[in-house]
């Protein structure tokens, strides 16, 4: 009897209670990741992973939206319904669709994480390192308000709160600010050198001040600030790649070739005209075009022919920031659209271009076609820089924007701009009205 | 059976009388001893039922041959004898003990009981109670109907059988996961699955994933098996499921979906009994499907690697159009490559035996079971060992341990195109999948990259393994008159381990299917996993109970008591793809795909005091409160305070209604009410209040995201506040019995998630308590005997089930979620939680559709307040403007109306048949399916139609956006079970007990549904992504023998 009872005050031992806090050894918080210098390169490293990577990323959305809104794709499977509303256009892209929502999500995700991450580099004491933290957040961020207002009439002015919700500007200030991101940047950069210590701790293929200058050229360009975007893109080198790199594991697939090409599931070319309207060597590709086999490869074999080549072609394969003959026709177009036109110099940038060997590329996108022989005046120049955007540029989810700019006719693309996602307009207020289409 | 009792009271006098004689002899106490013999109907002897000397603390239980003795020492005077067991009306007997005589018989005969109400419940009191004290209503099912079911999944076996539960089996897998839906939807952040307990223990019913674990599985549901598959059905004495939190308080923590106790079988005292039994079953596909038969495909190649698929609706050329060219093929039908009729078999084996002060049960369980898929099933064995050891008068000693091993061969779920289901699904059928090149690898099917329906089988090796103990130890003290406390410990403790090989395919197969692509590249075909996860959960508690009785008439009992669980976890992952050849590891993959290695810990700690008052054995009232408190959730928010109370009034036992009832033959008529509150204290994860940011490699560094979820630390626990009211009636000496409970189940401070925040603030969404949510409705459970005689009996039980489930408010219109299949499901206040939210057809004001000029459907559209408008020039929505918005509306819910059964049981003899039919009305399913099928070419339904002219070109390409052609009807009514069975009883020189019973279940169904059976869900136990039917394995029919024999 007495041998249970002290058996059972011994058990009773156990009923002193387990504690009630856990430490979460999975996932840091917020405080804990920006409290270190690491802590905030990794905030970083997971901007370029969020606008790069996946088929919610920006990448997919900004360059299957736009292919399929201005005529460079085909639908191949209308299973696809975020896609199959984007070929259908006009009402069918509604406020709940997909891709729009991915595109203005995670825009806005990397404009407020890019914020956080400057906010606190700006707080470090090795400012080299600082600079680099800056103009790497800087790209992501002037990449997303770019996109942003590519595809919107107004984006948010900046990141808002729950009790201050966002105000919206509209997508020319929105462009300006994407400089005055890109300048910030640049002069950070200027003041202190960036240490190669941060240059070994983030993912490579980025060249900071000519991928800065770049963007800034292509957004002071949209913005209509020629003489800014001349003197811009002057400055970038054009002997260099800078690109955006996968490396074939899952999670870091390069995401068109994951989600499109590889499946033969969701979009393909139109055809080899790029979906450009007009005649040979109207609006469309010269049939020598060196650049149409770069970016669509023919399967004779099996429907459809035209397949995705380019820069889609593996998971591994990088995608460029910007491409280096993109400037030569962001030179050509803004001296032939500035006060007198230079309609010289201009030629001469679109003969660059047409000219090119691909091996004389960086990237190996080159025409090899003669010079340009037609009519010399302002109005054909534009045209043909029009004509060599779209081609060169294919499916680098530019020609949305272009349209616009070259006042295309309405009927040549299937929306202008997207509905703000209801998401947005149910909690911010300050949500503009849907554009017509 | 009037005569026997007749008989019985008679010997009762004759006792009485006897008694009395010797009545004054002695006035001291003396040792005694009370024995007999409880039989049922049939004269069958009932092991097992209690028999306790009221008053005292002397009590026993029958051994299997329905015999008791209990040794007491006893004053002489008038006592009590009360005998109560499962399934019967309990019943009282006198006896007078008088000096001089040491030895009394008491034989009773119980009645069955259908009502159940003077079952003894443990739950909701630790100490047990009678279902006629219960202001609640509380369903027992006994071990015989769960082991009889003809299926091994003891949960799928309660179907029909519990009043206001729904339960539904998501995928016809030999290892199934099962959802279980106590009252409706209680949450909508979290599982809506009740608590499960064993014998004290308290069991996670995990879903873990570990195969299926590619990156681009479905990340919402919850597929694949959970964890109470485990568990073996004929170990089962009884399952008690409480439905509400009015009947949970002693579980008021998690008990918001309502709580499923399961006892299993224990010793009874007497020589060592052996029950065998073997079952055989066979499988097969209840329905199939009829595949498209037309002769021709638009446009070319007939067969082959080039093979132009997805004919119906793929445009092609510039400007992309249909191609109308036809090109003849041959039409296969690929189920029959898929589906085979499996076999299954179970084998248990129990001891069970005891000797005065020490009881034991014991068992083996071996149980094989093929799945309707070829290549897959799914083996358990397991053990168990229970012990019941008194020490002393005033302590005994309980404990328990089973272990369990259950191994899976899988395929792939639903939710991917290379499960074995979706393989056929995606493709035409026009392929000859059977040909082979030279060295014997199959070929590709059409250009897309599509897996080919035998290489699902030939390529894909997928293992689920489960080791798994749940153990439990109990100490009961009675130290004093009227107190009783007692411990109970429990361990429930996985070891789950998965692995996936997908061979490396000879041909283009789709690297999003895992293969290499077109090129057959070796970094990327063929994938392997391993998977690992351990859980332990720990409880206990502690509870005393004092009874007491302060008048002749009036008793009480005092409960008091203490409770802590603790739960961690963890789960790894490795996996890698493109492997070499000859291995089927994670380690042979050329590239390494991310790794998982996730850890969580939990704990839960509550109190409780209960009060019971007992007036004159016909007025009940009890009151009770608790406080509980989570990890998961900050110091501020963690203790909650839980109310109870409830009350029963038994009419038909007093005094003035008592003579009204015998001339009306009112057996029993009883009304209850009670008011309950419960906690969700699991409603988030271990460290879901935390903002934080999850980790990965990236290009070779780690990268920190923020989540797109913002966390809240302020959230706090879900409440649930119920109020129930019912009646229970019993007439015509028990021949009409009838149960009725009204619920109103009210959830408060509800998790809403995925509420949309501005995507402007850097987050999509957060979680707030800023929900209610409400489920209303009645239980019926009608049971009548129409016909009995001394050889024939026919009982009929009626059950009817209807909830009305409404989201009450969600501080938002409207909160969508999307799956993979492209269903999307929405929460809208004043509608179920949840609604397909979807684009649909045209209408005019007569609901037909709007056809265009050349007789298709379009999709309705209109202004951007979401009427539909009509452009004037063609009668139809306008195709672009401000009134061409596509609208979407709620069509439909998952949610049934209502759910209903009937059983019918005749026997005749030692014959006996029974049959049970299910209903579940007024669901919807989204059958995603259907229209894969129709889009690429398979289906009878429509693209055949499409391919022989009678629809015109482009019908299924033009409708294809619009969601609401795979909203289906989800109504069913089945043929549940149906069982004859042949109970030969003692076999001389054989054994003392054998029968022999041939089963079916879901055998046929009744539905207007397009796929292969409504009661599906490809998002498995998911608590809102219900109702989805992707490639999902459709449940079996089965055909089973069995034959029980007790030695």
């Amino acid at each position: 009897m007495k041998k249970i009872l002290t058996g059972l005050g011994l058990f009773s031992v156990i009923l002193v209670s387990c504690k009630q806090e856990f430490e979460n050894p999975n996932q840091p918080t917020q405080e804990q990741v920006f409290a270190v210098v690491r802590g905030i390169t990794s905030a970083a490293i997971s901007l370029q992973r969020t606008y790069t990577v996946g088929r919610a990323g920006v990448v997919y959305n900004s360059i299957i939206a736009n292919g399929s809104l201005t005529n460079e794709f085909r639908l191949i499977n209308a299973g696809n319904t975020d896609e199959a509303a984007m070929f259908a256009g006009g009402g069918a892209v509604d406020n709940l669709n997909g891709i729009v929502n991915n595109l203005w999500i995670q825009c806005n995700k990397v404009v407020w994480e890019a914020d956080n991450v400057i906010a606190s580099a700006t707080k470090l004491g090795d400012k080299n390192y600082a600079s680099g933290l800056i103009a790497y957040a800087s790209i992501f961020k002037a990449l997303s308000i770019g996109q942003m207002a590519t595809f919107w009439e107004q984006i948010p002015q900046a990141p808002g709160t729950t009790t201050s919700p966002a105000t919206f500007q509209a997508r020319q200030a929105a462009y300006r600010r994407a400089v005055k991101v890109i300048d910030d940047a640049l002069a950070a950069i200027a003041a202190n050198s960036i240490s190669s210590s941060f240059i070994s701790n983030v993912p490579g293929g980025i060249d900071y001040v000519s991928t800065l200058n770049a963007l800034k050229a292509r957004y002071s360009l949209f913005a209509g600030d020629y003489a800014i975007a001349l003197s811009a893109s002057a400055l970038v080198n054009l002997s260099i790649k800078n690109e955006f790199r996968y490396d074939g594991a899952v999670g870091v697939n390069n995401p068109i070739f994951e989600t499109a090409t590889a499946t033969n599931n969701v979009v393909q070319p139109l055809d080899s005209t790029l979906g450009l309207p007009g005649t040979t060597g109207n609006l469309q590709p010269d049939l020598n075009d060196k650049r149409i086999p770069f970016y669509v490869s023919i399967n004779t074999a099996a429907s459809p022919r035209h397949r995705i080549s380019g820069f889609f072609t593996g998971n591994a394969i990088a995608v460029p920031i910007y491409l280096p003959d993109e400037m030569r026709l962001i030179k050509a177009e803004c001296l032939l659209r500035q006060a007198s036109p230079d309609l010289i110099n201009a030629k001469n940038e679109i003969d660059a271009v047409l000219t090119q060997l691909p091996s004389a590329d960086p990237f190996g996108v080159g025409a090899q076609l003669p010079a340009y022989s037609g009519t010399v005046d302002a109005a054909s120049l534009l045209t043909e820089v029009y004509r060599n955007r779209c081609i060169e540029l294919y499916m680098s989810g530019l020609r949305l924007e272009d349209m616009r700019r070259f006042n295309r006719p309405a009927s040549e693309r299937k929306r202008t701009f997207f509905p703000y996602p209801f998401r947005e307009r149910d909690n911010n207020p300050n949500t503009p009205a849907d554009p017509a289409g | 059976m009037k005569k026997s009792v007749q008989k019985i009271t008679g010997s009762w006098r004759l006792v009485s009388l006897l008694t009395m004689m010797v009545l004054l002899s002695s006035l001291v106490s003396a040792q005694v001893t009370i024995s007999g013999k409880v039989t049922a109907s049939g004269n069958a002897a009932v092991s097992n039922v209690s028999v306790v000397i009221r008053n005292t603390s002397y009590g026993t239980t029958t051994d299997l041959n329905g015999v008791y003795s209990i040794s007491a020492n006893l004053k002489p005077g008038k006592y009590v004898l009360e005998f109560s067991g499962v399934g019967l009306k309990s019943k009282t007997a006198d006896v007078t003990v008088a000096g001089g005589t040491n030895s009394y018989i008491a034989d009773v005969l119980l009645a069955d009981d259908v009502l159940g109400l003077d079952e003894v419940v443990v739950t909701g009191n630790s100490q047990g109670t009678t279902k006629k004290q219960l202001g609640s209503y509380i369903t027992t099912v006994k071990g015989d109907k769960i082991a009889n079911a003809s299926t091994p999944n003891a949960i799928a076996a309660m179907q029909g059988k519990v009043p206001g539960a729904q339960i539904i089996q998501n995928s016809g897998d030999p290892a199934g996961g099962m959802t279980v839906r106590l009252r409706g939807v209680s949450t909508i952040a979290s599982s809506n699955e009740p608590l499960y307990i064993i014998d004290g223990v308290m069991i996670n019913n995990s879903n873990a994933r570990v195969t299926n674990t590619q990156a681009d599985y479905d990340g919402y549901g919850s597929i694949g098996q959970n964890r109470m598959v485990d568990i073996n059905p004929n170990d089962i004495e009884r399952i008690e499921v409480l439905n509400g939190a009015a009947a949970a308080a002693i579980y008021g923590s998690r008990a918001n979906a309502g709580v499923v106790q399961i006892f299993t079988k224990r010793g009874s005292s007497g020589a060592p009994q052996v029950t065998f039994s073997t079952r055989i079953s066979s499988n097969s596909i209840r329905k199939k499907l009829v595949v498209n038969s037309a002769p021709t495909k638009f446009g070319g190649p007939t067969d082959g690697p080039t093979a132009f698929t997805q004919d119906i609706i793929t445009l092609v050329g510039t400007p992309p159009a249909l191609l109308t060219n036809t090109t003849a093929v041959t039409r296969y039908d690929y189920q029959d490559d898929i589906f085979h009729t499996g076999m299954g078999s179970d084998n248990n084996l129990s001891i069970t035996g005891g000797k005065d002060k020490f009881k034991y049960y014991s068992s083996f369980n071996y149980n094989y079971n093929e799945g309707i898929i070829r290549e897959t099933n799914n083996r358990r064995f397991g053990f168990r060992l229970n012990i019941d050891q008194t020490i002393t008068k005033w302590l005994s000693l309980t404990a328990g341990l089973n272990y369990s091993y259950n191994n899976t061969k899988e395929l792939p779920d639903g939710n991917q195109f290379f499960s074995p289901i979706n393989s056929i699904t995606i493709i035409g059928n026009f392929h000859d999948i059977k040909q082979r090149d030279p060295n014997g690898n199959l070929l590709a099917v059409g250009e897309r990259g599509r897996i080919n329906p035998l290489s699902v089988f030939e390529n894909v090796d997928q293992r689920n393994k489960t080791g798994r103990v749940i153990s439990n130890i109990g100490f009961k003290l009675t130290p004093i008159k009227g107190l009783t406390i007692d411990y109970n410990a429990g361990i429930d403790n996985i070891n789950q381990n998965g692995t996936t090989f997908i061979k490396p395919f000879t041909y283009n197969v789709s690297t999003a299917f895992w293969g290499g692509g077109i090129s057959l590249d070796a970094t990327q075909n063929g994938y392997a996993s391993a998977a690992n996860f351990t859980s332990i959960f720990f409880n206990h508690d502690l509870n005393a109970t004092y009874n007491a009785r302060i008048t002749d008439k009036l008793s009480s009992t005092t409960q008091l008591g203490y409770s802590e669980q603790y739960e961690t976890s963890q789960y790894i992952l490795a996996q890698s793809r493109g492997l070499g050849v000859g291995v089927s590891t994670v380690t042979g993959g050329a590239t390494p795909l991310p790794t998982v290695d996730s850890r969580s810990q939990q704990s839960i700690r509550g109190y409780f005091l209960q009060q019971n008052f007992k007036f004159n054995n016909q007025l009940f009232l009890t009151v009770a409160g608790r406080i509980d408190g989570s990890s998961v959730f900050k110091k501020e928010n963690r203790n909650q305070f839980y109310p109870k109370v409830s009350g029963s009034y038994i009419i038909s036992e007093s005094d003035y209604f008592r003579s009204f009832a015998e001339k009306a033959h009112i057996d029993l008529f009883k009304i209850r009410a009670a008011y309950g509150e419960s906690g969700n204290l699991t409603g988030i994860g271990p460290y879901e209040r935390f903002n934080t940011y999850s980790a990965g490699s990236y290009l070779g560094r780690t990268y920190l995201g923020s989540s797109s979820v913002r966390a809240n630390d302020n959230i706090s626990p879900e409440r649930q506040k119920e109020f129930e009211i019912g009646t229970d009636i019993a007439l015509l000496s028990n021949r009409v019995q009838f149960t009725f409970n009204w619920y109103n189940k009210e959830v408060v401070d509800l998790i809403v998630p995925n509420l949309t925040v501005a995507p402007s603030i850097g987050f999509t969404s957060e979680r707030k308590n800023v929900g209610t949510l409400t489920n209303k409705g009645f239980e019926i459970l009608l049971t009548g005997i129409p016909l009995q005689t001394k050889d024939f009996s026919w009982e009929i039980t009626g059950l009817f089930n209807k909830n009305k489930n409404r989201i009450g408010n969600i501080s938002s219109p409207l909160i969508t979620f999307t799956s993979p299949t492209g269903a999307v499901f929405a929460l809208i206040p004043g509608q179920d939680a949840p609604v397909f939210y979807a684009t649909y057809f045209a209408r005019d004001a007569n609901g037909k559709q709007l056809l265009t000029p050349q007789g298709i459907p379009v999709i309705e559209r209109g202004n951007a307040a979401g009427v539909p408008q009509r452009d004037p020039a063609t009668g139809l929505p306008y195709t672009s403007g401000p009134n061409s918005n596509v609208l979407r509306k709620p069509l439909g819910s998952p949610n049934p109306d209502y759910t209903t059964t009937l059983v019918n049981t005749l026997n005749y003899k030692k014959l006996s048949l029974r049959i049970q039919i299910d209903r579940v009305a007024g669901a919807e399913v989204f059958n995603a399916d259907y229209r894969t099928r129709q889009g690429v070419g398979n289906g009878s339904e429509l693209a055949e139609k499409e391919l022989k002219g009678l629809l015109p070109r482009g019908y299924i390409q033009q409708t294809y956006a619009i969601e609401e052609w795979r909203v289906d009807d989800g109504t069913f009514t089945k043929l549940r079970e149906i069982s004859i069975g042949y109970s030969f009883g003692k076999v001389k020189k054989f054994c003392n007990d054998l029968n022999v019973s041939i089963s079916g279940r879901n055998l046929v169904s009744w539905d207007n549904y397009k796929g292969f059976d409504p009661e599906t869900n490809s998002s498995g136990q998911s608590g809102l992504l219900r109702g989805i039917d992707f490639g999902n394995v459709p449940i079996p029919k089965t055909f089973q023998i069995s034959v029980l024999v007790k030695f």
